[in-house]
């Protein structure tokens, strides 16, 4: 089926200068919060999300920020409208960091902006982004959300042109660091305007109907991939189950993760009622990013290079989340950690898709955001609350590829980590080491790509938190792969190193001198590792990704002094394993 | 005996082209020659020929190339190693672990230059306040250098944390590496940049050291070369500012020649802009795979601190100062598909010179760009190259039916025209990449259009962006080349320094802008160069940003030491760019950047002879059939542009041809031909 034949009145070259148009302007939105942010994980981190919406919040174009709030934005547009109906009007801005209702956690300020043509309603522009500090407990374990900071339920933050300054206030006095949250806010309405400014002049240049056709056209162009795609995949019912390593709160009690996939003809069912339910501390999420979960998995194995990111691209795919899942978690569950599971999830889905599509999966990843949170006082004597990381990890290898090394996990996209340089001239902190983990990728025909370890050294006391999850269940390998290294932590308290039942630390004193380890994982093997050619094993440990010791006891390859194979004992103890 | 000859060449991956300038006879002259992959200098020396000049006539060569970013991207430098702090032999390969291409699990990331066997690391520390941490290990390091030397390694590039602060470790490793290994070339990260950010610091003297020996031995070798040519004078490069350097600073510090090429374009429009009396102006060059645009404001180029070589994913970062270019895959030999669910895409990918377009005849199959200019007659099978070159117009016409037009259900003009019409969206990006994308109203500019391809679709872009003059330069085909004869020397330096700017000490400020001017003033007092120009600079932002906005310090601000005119002139920036500023939250320096010009005296840019108005029987080569969107096929008068005069209009629609290159008027436009020989258009307002 040719989606440009069946409803189209837009000329096919209209709708792809309509669509670098849009592209555009979610790009120029991107840019504007970015280059005038106050935070780091604002502008360093790109923790953020800013989209065009049709007037009933159906996604037009979405300029990445986090991939995994593919879902989460157009979710809070739409109900925004819900409340509002006809209360909006030119000059409104309404604003919201329900975490039930963007799926995620208190941090996520989420302001939306109306766009008017010639006095109608046709789109709105909307901007979420991470603010550094939202009130409630600064680290430490929380099981409820009213800890976690001050909610904003859906409101307006402008009216007519005119700042709701009560608001402001509320929210002012409620958070740590108000001339940073300000900041942030002023750069989000940067975003907003803007956005709305270029969609304007797009409207004006190409006239509304053409605009809005054309954005119809783009989602069915879409559609039609994903179907396409889908089609290729045999029928099947497909299951796959992994686990997290456990709440925080229940030390050692597993969470399982569990998935359902149908295939039938060009449409995808994922069923995900056999995820955990919700749990007691803070690593839940709401139903919108359950909905993300299936929907991130689907866009990367069906359209993964199509752009603008439409709804389109999930016409073909149903999603079956039952509330009160661990990613579809109902209030008054605690989300400060929101981001965590859904990574697994996803993973588990390419997991339970390998048989049927073994080469367009990918084997495990380190699936976790490996980063730290410090807080206390820095070298100017104020309070400073900051993350560092992402450290990035190791990315699970393909049929045809090897994994990706260090690199930042699915949750996140264009998110970049701190320079040191920059961190430590910031904050009371010492970076020993930032350097690859060898051996952390998994073997196999395609090796997975290396974890990181980063090593931190406190130079004054202050307080550090660590949330990471997958110690227990490592990246796994596929088709006779092996697993990765996962995710761990250690801690150096009075010059001696030590490591607890999980990565995790909350509220953790730190004295200076006193230090920390992260280590992420790395990515799973995909194939049997003895039929990885040795010559790359051998290129592997001259590199110093693989130890001499796994090339002979994981890939069967025996090494000269020199560096070269010795291919008689390689033969011998490949050979070998075959017994 | 006095020369009075100065030289400009520039060499790209087709042709090397010549501009040359004799101060006496007042006389420019051009060349164009294939570029010679094997020796490149074999390319200047037919150039020279060709435009009938002798380098012993000149008392400067001035030179852009691509061979640097060519040695970058097509990874064909020097074995090199880098020395880095320890524990931080990976922060090359680790990078920013950023993943751009965030739903594409077949990703990629930048690869470094130099493998992971030849990172080493250096036991010494310094802290972010600058102080020492842990004192330079030179025993270490003399080991180190010993085992490069047996691994053959014949580049060295250095990288220590926070070096910025203080080089002296740098220094000291620098100088034991070169002790060890007095063949090799060797570099370290602060004589680059001083600026905080060691990934890009590393991924910048990484490319230096990578590049260096393959870019100081082609020095070599146009030295030698201008020297058995008894040239006696001064041979500068062009650097990514647009500003030259002498040839013994290109040979340690190569990566600053990056963009030479599009840089010379740039200035060459900074130049004719100056002439014409316009302060801002977009500069935009088309060729065969790609279209760039800088822009021009208050006269000046816009420049950027850093840039991202090679596709954003796997994008190797160069943290120096370069002309703000934006760039995207759109050329003449553009390849135009249907992909799934029936999108019509052009480029990036290009049919490049082989097999090339599919009117070119040499096997291409798929259309292009330039098939798509042939089929609406905006170029001639028969004049193409000023008739050197016959095109195939039956092939461009097959490409065009069974690559677009079949498919998507539209005839072969419709898919030509569509073609354009996408290809001309796509590059109006590249002009909002360096206008709207800085906070700056592309209408608001007129833009210059050169490059061979870029006159073709001139008129369109302009209507594309709202922009109302469009100013087609004399030898568009060559005025990268052209472009150079403007250029003066300079030097860029900068330092990090974070203070508040209401309590930020002017005798410190003076310091370090006392130093670097010093050390800007004996650069160009090594050279025959006299009048020296310094402009100051500073990186600010409110606190608690981390962007800064780069603001000129007027003399005037900088000698009264006025804090507050400093600060509106940042609010003003900031307001300009992106729209708002907080003129009540407190600003911070956090670097403060000089750049000492060495003034050279440009060329006069000569008059054309007067004409009566109206284009002279002569200049009217055809009338022939060509497309317009708003009319169809309609007869359209060919001019030849040699004969055009002063003053003469000419009234859309039309075509104006030369030997590289053709302006298309579309209905609606107009154009002058100015004194200075430049085409000015005034763009139609219909669509």
């Amino acid at each position: 089926m040719s989606a440009i034949t069946t409803k189209s009145k837009v000329d096919p070259i209209v709708v792809e200068i309509i669509r670098n148009g849009l592209l555009a302007v979610t790009e120029e939105m991107k840019s504007n919060l970015m280059r005038t942010a106050y935070n780091l994980i604002i502008y360093e981190a790109l923790d953020f999300t800013v989209g065009l919406f049709t007037k009933t919040g159906e996604t037009v174009s979405i300029g990445l920020g986090l991939p995994m709030f593919i879902r989460g934005m157009s979710e809070t547009v739409k109900a925004k409208i819900a409340k509002f109906g006809d209360d909006i009007h030119p000059g409104d801005i309404l604003v919201t960091n329900d975490a039930y209702t963007t799926g995620s956690h208190l941090n996520h300020f989420t302001f939306t902006m109306p766009v008017y043509h010639e006095g109608e309603l046709i789109a709105f522009t909307c901007c979420m982004a991470h603010w550094i500090d939202v009130g409630g407990a600064p680290g430490g374990a929380t099981t409820d959300i009213y800890s976690e900071g001050i909610q904003i339920p859906l409101m307006k933050y402008q009216k007519a042109g005119v700042v709701n300054q009560d608001l402001l206030d509320i929210i002012a006095i409620n958070v740590r660091m108000p001339d940073r949250a300000m900041g942030d806010l002023r750069a989000q309405i940067t975003a907003i305007v803007s956005g709305e400014k270029r969609f304007s002049e797009l409207v004006q240049r190409y006239g509304k109907n053409e605009v809005l056709g054309a954005i119809d056209i783009l989602a069915d162009q879409s559609e039609a991939v994903a179907r396409a795609n889908t089609l290729s995949i045999p029928d099947g019912i497909y299951e796959a189950e992994s686990f997290m390593d456990d709440d925080g709160i229940t030390i050692g009690k597993r969470v399982p993760i569990k998935v359902k996939v149908e295939v039938k003809g060009d449409e995808m069912t994922i069923d995900l009622s056999d995820v955990s339910k919700q749990v007691a501390g803070f690593y839940n999420s709401g139903i919108t990013t359950g909905i993300s979960c299936a929907q991130v998995a689907y866009k990367c194995l069906t359209t993964p290079v199509d752009y603008p990111v439409n709804d389109g691209a999930f016409r073909s795919l149903k999603v079956i989340m039952p509330p009160g899942r661990v990613i579809s978690a109902v209030r008054p569950a605690p989300m400060r950690w929101w981001m965590a599971y859904p990574m697994t999830v996803i993973d588990t889905i390419f997991k339970a898709l390998a048989p049927a599509m073994p080469d367009r999966v990918i084997a495990g990843h380190h699936a976790d955001l490996v980063v730290t949170t410090l807080h206390g006082i820095n070298q100017d004597g104020r309070f400073f609350i900051t993350s560092i990381g992402p450290v990035g990890g190791g990315w699970g290898a393909k049929s045809s590829e090897d994994g990706i090394g260090v690199t930042v996990c699915i949750n996140d996209g264009d998110t970049h980590n701190g320079p040191t340089e920059q961190m430590e001239a910031k904050y009371p902190i010492l970076v020993e080491k930032y350097g690859l983990r060898t051996d952390s990728g998994g073997a196999g025909e395609y090796r997975g790509g290396l974890g990181a370890e980063m090593v931190v050294t406190a130079l004054s006391p202050f307080s550090f938190n660590t949330y990471t999850d997958r110690q227990h269940c490592p990246p796994w390998g596929l088709e006779g792969g092996l697993a990765g290294y996962g995710n761990a932590l250690e801690m150096r308290i009075d010059g001696e190193w030590r490591s607890g039942p999980n990565a995790k630390a909350f509220s953790q004193r730190l004295k200076a001198g006193d230090a920390y380890r992260v280590l992420s994982g790395g990515g799973g093997g995909f194939g049997d590792p003895r039929l990885r050619p040795a010559d790359k094993v051998a290129h592997d440990v001259s590199e110093g990704y693989v130890s001499l010791d796994a090339a002979r006891t994981l890939y069967g390859v025996a090494l000269n002094d020199d560096g070269s194979v010795d291919e008689a004992a390689t033969k011998g103890l490949r050979a070998g394993a075959d017994k | 005996m006095t020369r009075t000859l100065r030289i400009a060449v520039d060499i790209g991956g087709t042709f090397t082209d010549l501009a040359a300038y004799d101060e006496q006879a007042e006389r420019l002259m051009f060349g164009k020659a294939l570029s010679t992959h094997d020796r490149l200098v074999n390319g200047i020396q037919d150039t020279a020929d060709v435009a009938g000049v002798n380098f012993e006539d000149a008392y400067l060569f001035l030179h852009g190339s691509t061979i640097a970013i060519n040695t970058l991207l097509e990874r064909t430098g020097a074995r090199t190693a880098l020395l880095v702090t320890e524990g931080f032999r990976d922060i090359y390969e680790i990078g920013r672990v950023n993943r751009p291409d965030a739903y594409n699990l077949f990703f990629s990331k930048h690869e470094p230059l130099t493998p992971r066997s030849l990172r080493f690391e250096v036991p010494e520390r310094r802290l972010a306040d600058g102080t020492v941490h842990r004192p330079l290990d030179e025993t270490r390091v003399r080991e180190v250098a010993q085992e490069l030397k047996a691994k053959g390694v014949e580049s060295v590039a250095i990288i220590l944390l926070h070096a910025y602060r203080d080089p002296s470790h740098e220094i000291r490793v620098r100088e034991i590496v070169q002790e060890v290994l007095p063949d090799a070339f060797v570099t370290a990260s602060h004589t680059l940049s001083q600026e905080y950010r060691e990934f890009e610091r590393a991924s910048t003297v990484a490319a230096n050291a990578y590049v260096g020996p393959r870019v100081s031995a082609y020095v070599d070798e146009i030295e030698q070369h201008l020297g058995e040519r008894n040239f006696k004078g001064d041979f500068f490069v062009v650097q990514s500012t647009g500003g030259l350097f002498p040839a013994e600073h290109a040979r340690r510090e190569c990566v600053r020649m990056l963009e030479s090429g599009p840089a010379g374009g740039v200035i060459g429009a900074q130049a004719i802009c100056a002439r014409m009396g316009l302060s801002d102006a977009i500069a935009f060059d088309m060729g065969g795979t790609t279209a760039k645009a800088g822009v021009i404001v208050d006269g000046r180029p816009l420049t950027t601190g850093s840039a991202l070589i090679g596709g954003y994913e796997k994008a190797l970062p160069i943290q120096i100062p370069m002309m703000d270019i934006f760039e995207v895959g759109t050329g003449g030999g553009s390849l135009a598909q249907v992909g799934k669910g029936g999108a019509l895409r052009v480029g990036p990918q290009s049919a490049g010179s082989m097999p090339g377009p599919a009117c070119y005849g040499r096997g291409g199959t798929k259309p292009t760009v330039t098939d798509a200019n042939l089929l609406l007659g905006r170029l001639d099978d028969k004049q193409f190259l000023g008739g050197d070159m016959p095109l195939d117009l039956a092939a461009a016409e097959l490409a065009l039916k069974t690559g677009i037009a079949d498919p998507l259900g539209l005839d072969v003009v419709e898919a030509a025209e569509g073609i354009l019409r996408i290809a001309v969206t796509t590059m109006s990006l590249a002009v909002k990449g360096v206008t709207t994308a800085r906070g700056l109203d592309a209408g608001r500019f007129a833009m210059v259009v050169y490059g061979g391809a870029g006159p073709l679709h001139a008129s369109a872009i302009a209507r594309e962006l709202g922009v109302s003059t469009v100013i087609i330069p004399f030898s568009p085909g060559h005025f990268s080349a052209y472009g150079m004869l403007f250029s003066d020397l300079r030097y860029d330096y900068v330092r990090s320094i974070f203070r508040k700017l209401a309590d930020a000490p002017f005798e410190e400020l003076a310091k370090l802008y006392a130093g670097m001017e010093t050390e800007g003033r004996e650069a160009i007092g090594r050279s025959s160069v006299r009048e020296v120009r310094i402009v100051r600079a500073a990186d600010m932002r409110y606190v608690g940003q981390e962007h800064a906005v780069t603001v000129e310090l007027s003399d005037e601000m900088f000698q009264s030491q006025n804090r507050d005119a400093i600060r509106a002139a940042f609010d003003d920036e900031h307001q300009q760019r992106y729209g708002t500023c907080a003129p009540k939250e407190p600003v911070e320096l956090v670097s403060v950047r000089m750049t000492a010009y060495g003034v050279m005296k440009p060329p006069p840019i000569s008059d054309l002879a007067q004409g009566s108005g109206a284009p002279a029987p002569d200049a009217l080569r055809a009338t022939k059939p060509v497309y317009f969107a708003s009319t169809g096929f309609v007869p359209t008068p060919v001019y030849r542009r040699t004969a055009l005069r002063a003053g003469d209009r000419i009234q859309g629609p039309a075509l104006v041809e030369e030997h590289a290159s053709t302006t298309v008027l579309q209905p609606g436009d107009s154009l002058v031909v100015d004194a200075l020989g430049a085409l000015i258009m005034t763009i139609g307002s219909d669509r």
